[in-house]
């Protein structure tokens, strides 16, 4: 009798987790859906105005400072300044901030532009670890600048670099990226466009694979690593659709570490990044939509599609591992740090469907998607489910997936005047299922485990293996 | 059953899309092609035209009609552009004598999608299109076009302006610019202005006497344009600088102008700006210590040495750059370097590292 009853109770609580299941997944491909739909008619509206010069094909420059923490960057720290002095930009200066490397990151640097120490004053307008020395250059009248200071982490590098820049806007960036040639007249573009914008964060994508020569593509083909592969592909359909999407209504909650545009003012106003989480940049972002919400600040953060950075993406498992690990953790940090956002009404569509989504879809998804797996697994157990629909089901939601990714990722391909061989192609599409069905699933468990052992005082630079990114 | 079908139909959408993919990769091809077979149609018959002289009546009704479509302008674009890589003569004489044709599609264009209405103007910046002259139905559909709500298409119309080089129509844009609710930032203005082809005597005159008539933001960008245009705009500076009504910002503008172009009469008040000690105007020492940097004397590093004790580090900071471009010498900044102001103290000596390092790159360069 005791046996049935409990039986019956599964069977209700399955039943209604399996609903809760359905309207999640539901909900979620509503959101990707709109998001490739919207990202690829995004995409194509740009690429028609280009072709009709209905743009701002002139330059209008505004003096930027870019500002480049590294830490152990020996390897590509050169090459990565090389690339930013090969921009096509009048107004710039480059700041290098070296946090206490062990290797010889700045001893590179000093010796490939003949570089001088300098006795520089620093004004301290955000905290950040002391310098230890300062060496400054101009190459081709572009003022480089270099600063070791003491260990601090990434977000303490780029305080002292917002405090050693001079200019009333910043770059920050990775020191193991390269901007393409055009990226900056692109990335200001948005702050001659509209009113108020405090940031505007660049488009990221996988270098691996790509030959880049003084700032301009000479080839493009997909990784033939197949990791990195994967994660071209899930570029396209997570970061770019997405931030199209929240760029739409002003919610953008993260602009990547690797390539952002910030307004010096409005970013000392509200106290720089924050050197005690692991997701400084997403920190910033929300940090400056609560600091100009808060003040009625009118304000807006804009995503440049245009303005392209090369990255590399981690080709090791371990190593994506432990970047996602990283991501996860920041995501956590930040999202409690800001939990007055949550369903507050003051911040509107920022909090009703970024936040939310950020909450649901990227700090719970892994948690939601391990137990649904498991679920599906207990209720085959007591025949609760019928396989036929649930394998339909799930096929579906994969092919669903696919053909999205797919659309998000010819959709840049073809805006951007890229051209890729069949084999890439079929590359594309090969590969494609095998990062939804198979990659999301283990990333989702790496996401899942992040917080454990998670000590928020621990803080570091999150290392990958570095490889030379093929510019020249 | 319902969610089936929410999944099926996005399913379908999702289809669609790949198939839109597939047709946007034919269509850029194909319309590629086509704008490639129909520019070298243009090159053949503009070459032509203009060994003939004068266009007869029905090429100028075929190009007419030609012209109407977008991406017909664009091969035209196109093969304008080609010849005027070889011999920009030629297409101006073209452009010439084929003018009536454009005044005429300026009205067909003036009655398209802001999108596809950007291009007209855009054309007639890029080929100088009705330069030096007064194309009325051109100028009444560009001035049109500065009330659109798109920025791109606003900001095409005023560069057709510019360049058409009529003062008093871009005057008119500059009235409608300011007036119109939509963002267009000051550096547009200002970066524009100075492409103006026209009498750039006529429109700075223009300028000035309706200078009042406009908004804050948009004297600003006025100001500014003066700045990078000419050193003729002294004394009227002078009165908007010196004018107890001047607001801040069209202070600053001011005097940064005559740190760019030298004024005897403009000293005293650079000077009196850089003596002001109230924390919450800092601006005006902070610029007036640059724009000190044009007036070589004693009274001049006087005062600089003094703005490096200021509290504001730009006031420092500007202070110290101003001081090394007067040519000071170590043993000039003595005082400073040795004195109990940590902070006066090392900017100087920092500007001294930095002078020491320019010394040392042209002796490697020499």
């Amino acid at each position: 009798m005791v046996n049935d009853y409990l039986f019956e109770l599964t069977r209700d609580i399955l039943m209604y987790v399996n609903g809760f299941f359905i309207i999640y997944l539901i909900g979620y491909s509503s959101f990707l859906f709109l998001a490739v739909v919207i990202g690829s008619s995004e995409l194509y509206k740009k690429r028609q105005q280009e072709i009709l010069k209905s743009t701002l094909h002139k330059d209008y420059y505004i003096p930027v400072s870019i500002i480049v923490p590294a830490y152990n960057e020996e390897v590509t720290v050169v090459d990565t300044v090389r690339s930013l002095l090969a921009l096509e930009y009048t107004v710039y200066e480059i700041i290098v901030v070296d946090d206490g490397s062990k290797d010889d990151t700045s001893k590179k640097l000093i010796e490939a532009f003949d570089m001088q120490p300098i006795r520089r004053p620093i004004q301290r307008k955000v905290s950040s670890k002391p310098e230890e020395y300062v060496y400054e250059t101009t190459v081709d009248r572009i003022p480089l600048t270099l600063i070791r200071k003491k260990n601090g982490g990434k977000a303490d590098s780029l305080n002292m670099g917002i405090n050693a820049s001079r200019y009333p806007y910043f770059i920050c960036m990775d020191a193991d990226s390269a901007l393409q040639y055009d990226s900056l007249s692109k990335i200001v573009r948005p702050v001659i466009e509209e009113r108020n914008v405090v940031a505007v964060g660049g488009a990221v994508r996988p270098s691996n694979g790509v030959v880049i020569e003084e700032g301009h593509v000479k080839e493009y083909h997909l990784p033939s690593n197949l990791l990195a592969c994967m994660q071209t592909l899930e570029y396209d359909r997570s970061f770019l659709a997405s931030r199209i999407l929240f760029d739409k209504f002003n919610g953008s909650l993260i602009i990547s570490g690797a390539f952002g545009l910030f307004r010096k003012d409005t970013v000392i106003a509200c106290g720089g990044y924050d050197s005690k989480t692991m997701g400084e940049d997403m920190e910033l972002v929300v940090k400056l939509h609560e600091y100009c919400v808060l003040n009625d600040i009118p304000y807006s953060i804009k995503y440049a599609s245009d303005a392209i950075c090369w990255s590399q993406a981690p080709e090791r498992l371990q190593d994506l591992c432990k970047q996602r690990k990283r991501w996860h953790i920041g995501l956590f940090q930040s999202m409690w740090r800001h939990k007055i956002m949550f369903a507050n009404q003051r911040f509107g569509a920022v909090s009703m469907v970024s936040y939310l989504y950020f909450l649901i879809y990227e700090l719970l998804s892994p948690f939601i998607e391990l137990a649904g797996v498991t679920v599906t697994v207990v209720s085959y157990i007591v025949d609760l489910i019928n396989v036929r629909f649930m394998i339909a089901f799930f096929l579906g939601y994969a092919v669903y997936g696919v053909i999205l990714t797919l659309t998000a990722f010819f959709a840049r391909i073809q805006t951007i005047d890229l051209e890729i061989s069949v084999s890439d192609c079929i590359k594309a599409i090969s590969l494609c299922l095998i990062e939804v069905a198979g990659l999301r699933f283990i990333l989702a468990f790496v996401r899942a485990t992040a917080l454990v052992g998670y000590n928020k005082k621990k803080l570091n630079w999150g290392r990958i293996e570095r490889k030379k990114i093929n510019v020249s | 059953m319902s969610i089936e079908i929410l999944i099926y139909s996005y399913l379908a959408v999702c289809m669609a899309m790949i198939m839109f993919n597939i047709a946007c990769v034919v269509v850029f091809r194909v319309s590629d092609r086509r704008i490639d077979r129909m520019s070298r149609g243009f090159e053949k018959a503009i070459r032509k035209q203009v060994e003939d002289g004068e266009a007869s009546e029905k090429e100028k009704k075929y190009l007419l009609r030609k012209l109407k479509r977008v991406a017909n302008l664009r091969a035209f674009e196109r093969t304008l552009q080609k010849i005027e890589e070889e011999n920009p003569e030629l297409v101006y004489s073209y452009l010439e004598t084929a003018s009536s044709v454009f005044m005429e599609l300026s009205e067909k264009y003036s009655r398209k999608n802001a999108l596809e209405a950007a291009f007209f103007p855009y054309l007639i910046r890029e080929h100088g299109l009705f330069r030096g002259r007064d194309p009325e139905p051109v100028i009444r559909m560009l001035l049109d076009m500065v009330r659109n709500q798109s920025l791109y298409c606003r900001e095409n119309a005023m560069e057709a302006l510019y360049s058409i080089g009529n003062a008093k129509a871009v005057l008119a844009g500059l009235t409608l610019v300011d007036r119109s609710d939509g963002f267009h930032h000051a550096k547009m203005i200002s970066d524009g202005l100075l492409d103006f082809a026209g009498d750039r005597n006529e429109l700075d005159e223009l300028l000035w006497n309706h200078l009042p008539s406009f908004s804050e933001v948009m004297q600003v960008a006025l100001l500014d344009y003066f700045r990078f245009s000419s050193g003729d705009h002294k004394e009227r500076m002078l009165e908007v600088m010196t004018s107890e009504d001047t607001p801040d910002e069209l202070r600053y503008s001011c005097i940064r102008y005559f740190g760019r172009h030298r004024y005897e009469q403009a000293y005293e008040k650079l000077l009196h700006y850089a003596r002001i000690t109230d924390r919450n105007k800092w601006e005006y020492p902070a610029i007036a210590a640059t724009a000190l940097a044009g007036y070589p004397g004693e009274k001049t590093v006087g005062v600089l040495k003094g703005l490096l004790e200021s509290s504001s580090w730009h006031v420092r900071y500007n202070a110290s750059q101003s001081l090394e471009i007067l040519g000071f010498e170590y043993m000039d900044m003595i005082d400073i370097i040795e004195s109990d102001d940590r902070y006066a103290s090392e900017m100087i000596r920092y500007r001294l590292d930095q002078r020491n390092l320019k010394a040392r790159r042209r002796g490697s360069d020499g």
